[in-house]
């Protein structure tokens, strides 16, 4: 899938990701590929993000996360 | 002459400023280019969270109402004040200025008497005029650009959010100069607080309104909680935006004042140039005279 990680002064993160684990508001969660369109707010933590070639991590301080047609967008 | 010495002193004098505003000028025209850049930088991030509101607008019922939207008797009103912290820059701060004074006169006269607004300044010479001014002024980020990026903005945002919320204020202004381009500014005064549910969109880039196909969006957790969540990111990035904004109007509006001073500098440099020739030659001529006056004179 395509993930972005966007914060108001640059982009985390662009391309190809296998998975990406998210700290929901809710509760932590993970976003695998082709996930059913959804929006859900984040809260502080650690986004973790899987691709083919490792794992990357990034904080964040809470944020919203958007996926559908396989791409997802963190705002954090 | 004296005269000539005088000219002398003045033209070097008017030529060492001209070297000042002709280096400031191209100092505002470098800070200008790091300024739009972070605009652009910006902009994604705008257009992803108009493009989710997009999204949600499609699923929100028009009478979801959020604390944010919450519209209270105007007792205590905020002003978000946005000018730059030195000077030097045209009528830049001075239109800010004149611009919330006009609108305080205009509409919340009453507030004003009873010392009811309160003024969030960013950048130290808006602080200078509203602190010496009889408006009462809280407290205050005065120098603010020195050390400013997204974080500080947003930490700055959060407090203005938590003050409406807490119903210690009823109304939020924001008061800037919006960048058009280098040498255009426009004066603008936005209501960030209570939120308007039309005037959410940020007014960077009109959303695109691709023809998707309606998405059936899950909500995590449910759509007050991403309101929640989202409605304090939209304003917060507004409020960015406005400083981002004004940053780079300041320094387009500083390369142009400078600009044209190095332009008058240099007027002034050619007339007084002129002058200091004329009395040159002046005394050049009477000295000749004097000496032919003397040589007939011991013939």
């Amino acid at each position: 899938m395509q993930l972005e990680i966007i914060t108001p002064d640059k982009k985390l993160f662009e391309g190809e990701a296998t998975g990406v684990s998210l700290p929901g508001s809710d509760g932590s969660f993970k976003i695998l590929n082709h996930h059913a369109p959804m929006v859900a707010s984040l809260k502080k933590g650690i986004v973790k993000v899987d691709t083919t070639e490792g794992s990357q991590e990034f904080a964040i301080n809470g944020g919203i996360v958007e996926c559908g047609d396989n791409n997802v967008v963190v705002l954090a | 002459m004296a005269n000539l010495k005088e000219v002398r002193i003045r033209i070097a004098s008017t030529s060492s400023t001209q070297q000042i505003t002709k280096a400031m000028k191209l100092v505002s025209a470098t800070k200008l280019r790091k300024a739009q850049g972070e605009i652009v930088q910006m902009r994604p991030y705008a257009k992803k969270i108009n493009a989710i509101l997009g999204s949600l607008g499609e699923n929100v019922s028009s009478d979801v109402l959020t604390p944010y939207m919450e519209k209270r008797a105007l007792n205590h009103i905020t002003f978000v004040v946005v000018t730059s912290d030195r000077g030097l820059c045209g009528g830049f701060n001075a239109n800010v200025v004149k611009l919330t004074v006009s609108i305080i006169k205009e509409k919340y006269q009453e507030h004003a008497k009873a010392g009811k607004i309160k003024f969030i300044c960013f950048g130290k010479k808006g602080y200078d005029f509203f602190s010496k001014s009889s408006y009462n002024t809280g407290n205050n980020n005065v120098t603010l650009f020195q050390k400013f990026n997204a974080e500080t903005a947003f930490e700055i945002g959060t407090d203005v959010i938590n003050t409406f919320l807490a119903k210690s204020t009823d109304e939020v202004l924001v008061v800037y100069n919006q960048f058009k381009n280098a040498a255009t500014q426009i004066l603008t005064a936005e209501n960030l607080l209570p939120v308007d549910v039309k005037s959410l969109q940020i007014h960077e880039s009109k959303a695109e309104h691709k023809s998707k196909v309606k998405k059936d969006y899950i909500f995590e957790p449910g759509m007050d909680g991403i309101l929640s969540t989202l409605i304090p990111m939209t304003l917060k990035t507004q409020l960015y935006k406005a400083i981002l904004d004004s940053q780079a109007a300041e320094h387009g509006a500083r390369m142009v004042a400078m600009d044209k001073a190095t332009d008058n500098a240099g007027e002034l440099l050619k007339s007084l140039r002129l002058q200091y020739n004329q009395a040159r030659q002046a005394a050049i001529t009477r000295e000749i005279s004097e000496i032919v006056g003397g040589a007939a004179a011991l013939a």
